[in-house]
């Protein structure tokens, strides 16, 4: 792997990892750190990747051993959780009916995932913000793909009992 | 809602998958037809699929983009600052021991006889402030095999890109440029390096930048000797390295008082900066040290750097028998 391209790849990845820190961290500060902590050490083992390695995540696996880590921190951690919940909570506009449902719906889910055990939320994160396989998650968070998708199956569960007695809006609903 | 029934809990699993589209096309339809006679699950297919709308969704909350623009700024900033002092390395068995080849983004900086040591720990890369180091042996694959072609005779010249940076001073810098320029099968004196770089006193001075050269092998320092062609040092104490790679490009040498001697006596001779080359034996050259002549082990290297023949002494029509 060439030195060179590795301009490459903070072009095109640097924004996805930066908005993952950040929703795990919800401290634009934080995040900053860990951003950049996760390109700094992707480029100093950068050349011992191989040709077909998915850049991807491997990355998002070098930026959630270092969310672990920083979380490991109890007393941040929960810091970071309350102040997700009301951030979140206060971006919240009045809309349209259907929308203003859809609206409170997720900041709610917001706050569950928020609130998970770490390894459900960041299986979470991976799978539903990002899109990741469970191959992928499984790298991140050093377990099979398996119990990368039960960790998933896991929150949904959560979250699914959070929201029981909650109005749930209809599909496709308007944004 | 936990269902009740034994099988409602059984199908859970796959009812989540169903619902967040991750269910294979069987599990999928036993789903779907449970779902068609049984109420509750039919309701919570619904509420697992609003719940995972729900969830993408949250995707489409992003932060400012100017945060991470600031922070993509920082970034780059900091990664200048490490890949200006990152050095990759690897370790490269050799018949001259464990050779340690390292390189920056400029170039190769460091090649360092290791012996028998196999880590960094033997390496001088570890007392080096402002160096981060990272081992790779794939990033070292080209130079490594370059390198045991040289060592193996099968190669003339190594023509790497060169980074200087851990030369001590200018003055050391302007020895191994000047030193990087003997070529191939042929030895110089410290006295003409000095010469050369218009500092005649100053042949101590480059002894010390040799035997402190970075880059031995790649900056040839091996192809300097004393100027009465005694091998006198290399690299601290590893003479018979010296011998052997004059070896190796053919510099015949013979034992002498506990060194070795240049057998100057069977190579052409070039004085100076002269652009014609001669047999030893040529008028008084037999007399003169080394310290203004360059010897020269072959035809191939004489013609390479594309001397003339002496029209006295006429190398070409007497060759030197190798």
């Amino acid at each position: 792997m060439g030195l060179g391209l590795f301009d490459d790849v903070v072009a095109a990845h640097h924004p996805e990892i930066y908005r993952y820190l950040r929703r795990l961290t919800s401290r634009a500060n934080e995040a900053d750190d860990l951003a950049q902590e996760t390109f700094l050490r992707a480029y100093r083992a950068w050349q011992g990747l191989g040709p077909d390695a998915n850049v991807r995540a491997w990355l998002f696996a070098i930026a959630t051993n270092l969310a672990r880590n920083h979380f490991r921190a109890e007393a941040r951690r929960r810091r970071a959780y309350v102040a997700a919940g009301e951030r979140r909570a206060e971006a919240d506009p009045a809309g349209p009916e259907e929308e203003h449902v859809f609206r409170e719906t997720r900041a709610l889910v917001d706050r569950v995932v928020a609130e998970l055990p770490l390894k459900q939320r960041l299986a979470f994160t991976l799978r539903k913000i990002h899109d990741l396989d469970y191959e992928a998650i499984g790298e991140s968070l050093e377990c099979s793909p398996e119990s990368a998708r039960a960790h998933v199956f896991q929150a949904l569960k959560k979250i699914r009992v959070c929201l029981n007695g909650h109005e749930l809006p209809a599909l496709e609903p308007m944004r | 809602m936990t269902p009740k029934h034994p099988f409602c809990r059984a199908i859970e699993p796959d009812l989540v998958a169903t619902a967040t589209g991750e269910a294979g096309t069987a599990a999928a339809r036993r789903v779907e037809d449970h779902a068609q006679s049984c109420a509750p699950c039919r309701d919570e297919l619904g509420r697992y699929r609003a719940i995972d709308a729900v969830a993408r969704g949250l995707r489409h909350d992003t932060p400012p983009a100017a945060d991470e623009a600031a922070s993509r700024v920082a970034l780059q900033a900091r990664l200048a600052d490490l890949r200006s002092r990152v050095l990759t390395y690897g370790i490269v068995p050799s018949p001259m021991g464990n050779i340690l080849v390292a390189r920056s983004e400029q170039g190769v900086s460091l090649v360092e006889y290791l012996g028998e040591a196999t880590t960094l720990a033997a390496s001088r890369l570890r007392e080096l402030a402002d160096v981060e180091t990272v081992e790779s042996s794939a990033e070292i694959a080209r130079l490594r095999d370059e390198l045991l072609d040289f060592l193996a005779g099968r190669r003339r010249e190594l023509g790497w890109r060169l980074d200087l940076r851990l030369a001590g001073s200018d003055f050391s810098r302007a020895v191994l440029q000047t030193a990087a320029r003997i070529p191939y099968g042929a030895v110089t004196s410290y006295s003409a390096i000095a010469r050369r770089l218009g500092r005649p006193e100053a042949v101590r001075a480059v002894a010390q930048a040799l035997r402190r050269n970075p880059l031995p092998i790649v900056v040839p320092c091996h192809r300097v000797v004393g100027s009465s062609g005694m091998l006198t040092g290399y690299a601290g104490d590893k003479l018979g390295l010296k011998r052997q790679l004059l070896d190796v490009e053919g510099v015949p040498t013979r034992p002498a008082a506990r060194d070795f001697r240049v057998r100057r006596e069977t190579m052409y001779v070039r004085a100076g900066e002269d652009r014609a080359y001669c047999l030893p034996t040529c008028g008084d050259l037999p007399s003169h040290s080394l310290a203004d002549l360059t010897l020269i082990a072959s035809r191939e290297s004489v013609e390479a750097l594309g001397l003339e023949p002496c029209s006295d002494c006429r190398p070409d029509l007497h060759p030197i028998a190798s």
